[in-house]
């Protein structure tokens, strides 16, 4: 879900950076000096996901895991993305430099807003209701993170709801596969080291 | 990039080049996405033969992967099975643009655009009239002969020297996923950053 260089228009290149400077500001104040090694890890898992494709579907997806990035992170979503796309487009060639902003607020917002809606499930105590909650936020993320991409291409020109089918379609399966990580994620932290999702919350 | 490493290989000739089909990029966001799939497919032209060779991610080569060759209207013009090492060659049957298309097992494919202005021009070159001027005819006629031979014969021995770094340098030019060095690296670099914030961190406690 990496939108290139040279798509979008400049003011929509421009919006998307400054609120992503924003968001990674909040982020930063948010993060804590012991949790900064766990930022780091989410980080580079985000960073490594892009890399595992998913083969079916129309188009060949990849992994995004911003549905957990987010749930373990809230706010610091933010910097730990940036700097994952921020390596991918150095590293990969994935995305580009100009277009890094409107790709780290596309990810990294829905990663908070999913955070904001569904931190209060996933610390259920009730194991249904928070395997459900956390199945909806790993889902949650990359489908609003598929409208999001939609929305930019849109104000760039596009016509949206073809493009909205064509993103959210082809992230459909990425969705219920983060859907399922995230869910298992969240399931063996709670047995192997419950205090990580309460550290996160308290805050 | 790409227009950088074009005018590297114009060297080499107008004689051969790939376009990486950029349809897919423009298509859609996902950059991934056109070189996300890892069947790779390259040609480059000999004379008025092109030839292609296909292969996986992992070196292994397309064995009996269909390739279809289109004209820029979309019209199929030819189509062929590539060999197990996967080579497929074919003469050209006019001089267009084409889009060749591999397809092998599994919906995995591969596809890239030859375009007109990359051929080599040997075909047109040896049917050219050469410009010494003899007055007697007799003798311009064997001029005429010599020169062509002689042009055919380099054509030949260029072409077929020059295949194997026309082959290098179309496999250079394919985008590969990234390699190990970048995702280790890219994590690393995580790390090192972690390393930075938490000391800053703690020089302020």
């Amino acid at each position: 879900m990496h939108i290139s260089e040279g798509i979008l228009a400049a003011p929509v290149l421009v919006s998307g950076a400054s609120l992503t400077a924003a968001g990674t500001v909040i982020g930063l104040k948010k993060m804590d000096y012991d949790r900064i090694p766990q930022v780091a890890i989410l980080s580079a898992a985000f960073f490594v996901a892009s890399l595992v494709h998913i083969p079916i579907g129309p188009s060949s997806v990849h992994l995004i895991l911003n549905g957990l990035v987010g749930l373990f992170l809230g706010w610091v979503a933010f910097p730990a993305i940036l700097v994952g796309l921020t390596l991918q487009a150095l590293l990969f060639q994935y995305g580009g430099f100009t277009s890094l902003g409107v790709n780290s607020l596309n990810m990294a917002l829905p990663a908070v807003i999913c955070f904001l809606l569904f931190s209060g499930g996933v610390k259920s105590q009730k194991p249904e209701l928070s395997a459900i909650a956390s199945f909806m936020c790993g889902f949650c993320a990359v489908f609003l993170g598929s409208l999001m991409v939609a929305v930019s291409l849109y104000t760039s020109g596009e016509h949206f709801l073809t493009v909205a089918k064509l993103v959210v379609i082809a992230h459909l399966p990425v969705m219920l596969i983060e859907g399922l990580i995230t869910m298992f994620c969240v399931r063996f932290i709670k047995k192997v080291k419950p205090e990580i999702l309460e550290v996160v919350y308290e805050r | 990039m790409r227009d950088k490493k074009e005018k590297m290989l114009k060297p080499f000739g107008a004689y051969w080049t790939i376009k990486l089909f950029i349809g897919l990029h423009l298509l859609l966001l996902t950059s991934s996405a056109a070189y996300a799939h890892s069947v790779y497919l390259f040609a480059w032209a000999e004379g008025d033969t092109i030839y292609t060779e296909s292969y996986f991610g992992d070196d292994k080569k397309v064995n009996d992967g269909l390739i279809i060759v289109f004209d820029p209207s979309g019209k199929e013009i030819l189509r062929g099975k590539t060999n197990e090492m996967g080579e497929f060659s074919f003469k050209i049957p006019q001089k267009t643009d084409m889009r060749i298309v591999l397809e092998s097992s599994m919906g995995h494919g591969a596809e890239y655009i030859f375009k007109v202005d990359e051929f080599s021009d040997t075909v047109e070159n040896t049917e050219e009239k050469p410009e010494i001027m003899e007055p007697n005819g007799s003798s311009s006629s064997v001029q005429d002969m010599d020169t062509k031979q002689i042009r055919v014969m380099i054509e030949e021995i260029l072409d077929s020297r020059l295949k194997p770094i026309a082959r290098d340098l179309a496999m250079l030019q394919q985008k590969r996923g990234p390699g190990l060095t970048e995702i280790i690296g890219g994590i690393g670099y995580i790390f090192g950053i972690m390393g930075i914030v938490l000391y800053f961190k703690a020089r302020k406690k």
